[in-house]
């Protein structure tokens, strides 16, 4: 069994001088999962990549959460696109 | 070490207010942030820059300093006075051709060296920067040939400075992107580590061409081999087939040889098809004598 590190939310908003409402908000428009460990709310490790870029948005282009699910809604659609152009792609190689 | 002029950075006048700075920046921002160009390795860089002309002319004081010693820079000698002075931060100094921005590390909120040099290391407040947990996430290319990836192999890559020894497994996709995790960048404050992943890009200098694990040629037949029927050999991906050709085989008739194709990604002793297109070749050069057979089959009304 791999090690799995979970992160307290308290640590984590600690470490990006922000507050725990803000992580609240961002589960509430379902863009982040927060568990519990023992007694104490966290953030489980596949969860982190999607926060801290969520928390980067936030603080460069000062958006909001649910600005912020809507560009995880773009981002998701522009990944599905680029992955059906690659398929396409592939298929007109066939015919060149 | 090149002068970066933050103003043409940002697109900004000289007298530009902190509103108009800002203003700039933002849209700049809005424009170049790396988690809105996934896969843009140029967008970073360029917001990296941006970032860079909004730290130095948000902040009043550094703007000043800035401006200072921006005005005369050709000389600079005032400006390696004070950095002297200030004492050297390490890393490579003299000898270095101009090169404008360039990075000592590898964070995505770090700071050219041009930068370091005239204002240190330290960074304003409000910046995520440093506070992160998980490591960064690394991009690599990988260039192979279509034969490469026939079979599954290992293979050592040196990625960031450090060597890899990953399994590239056979039936991967040209454009396909596999993860390694826990080979990016190395977690902060108790996170975990990032992810590597890697983008292969297949050459392909076989006379197959690739859809998925299935695999299309197109096959010269003679005349009377279309006409008459026969046997003939073709090539396959990895050796050799006899076919039997059907009398009155039409051209661009396709025939399809089960398993012969490519293996099926990540499903081991799985093969996709082999689909081969007859093209019936037409004589060029007759002798007399084939002529004359021409001439006569043409009475036949063929």
């Amino acid at each position: 069994m791999t090690k799995e590190t979970y992160i307290l939310l308290r640590d984590f908003c600690e470490g990006h001088c922000l507050d725990e409402k803000f992580v609240y908000e961002l589960q509430e428009v379902e863009l982040v999962r927060i568990e519990k460990v023992g007694e104490a709310p966290a953030i489980p490790p596949d969860e982190l990549q999607v926060l801290e870029r969520m928390v980067r948005l936030h603080r460069d282009l000062d958006i909001g959460p649910q600005g912020l699910r809507a560009v995880q809604q773009l981002l998701d659609r522009m990944d599905h696109l680029q992955q059906e152009i690659l398929e396409l792609r592939r298929k007109v190689r066939r015919y060149e | 070490m090149e002068f970066i002029d933050y103003y043409k950075v940002l697109g900004v006048d000289k007298k530009a207010s902190e509103s108009e700075i800002k203003k700039a920046y933002r849209k700049l921002a809005r424009k170049y942030h790396p988690d809105l160009n996934p896969d843009d390795a140029g967008s970073e860089i360029k917001f990296k820059q941006i970032n860079e002309a909004h730290e130095v002319l948000s902040d009043r004081e550094k703007r000043k300093k800035y401006d200072k010693y921006g005005k005369d820079w050709q000389h600079a000698e005032e400006f390696e006075k004070a950095r002297k002075a200030r004492g050297s931060r390490g890393g490579p100094e003299s000898g270095e051709p101009f090169g404008g921005y360039t990075y000592s590390g590898g964070d995505q909120h770090d700071f050219s060296d041009f930068f370091e040099s005239m204002f240190g290391g330290f960074r304003g407040e409000g910046q995520s920067t440093g506070r992160g947990f998980r490591g960064a996430d690394l991009r690599a290319g990988l260039e192979l040939d279509l034969r490469d990836v026939y079979e599954t192999h290992k293979r050592t890559l040196t990625v960031g400075g450090k060597n890899i020894r990953i399994t590239i497994p056979a039936g991967i996709e040209d454009g396909q992107t596999i993860r390694i995790r826990g080979y990016g960048g190395q977690g902060r404050n108790g996170g975990p580590d990032g992810d590597l992943y890697i983008t292969f890009a297949l050459r392909n200098s076989t006379p197959f061409r690739r859809e998925g694990p299935n695999l299309y040629r197109t096959v010269e037949i003679p005349l009377t081999t279309a006409v008459l029927g026969g046997t003939i050999t073709v090539e396959t991906f990895d050796g050799k087939a006899k076919m039997k050709v059907r009398p009155l085989t039409q051209n661009d008739t396709r025939v399809k040889l089960k398993g012969k194709g490519f293996p099926v990604y990540k499903k081991e002793g799985r093969f996709g098809d082999l689909v081969l297109t007859y093209q019936v070749t037409l004589p060029e050069k007759l002798t007399d004598q084939q002529r004359q057979l021409f001439e006569e089959l043409k009475k036949t009304n063929l």
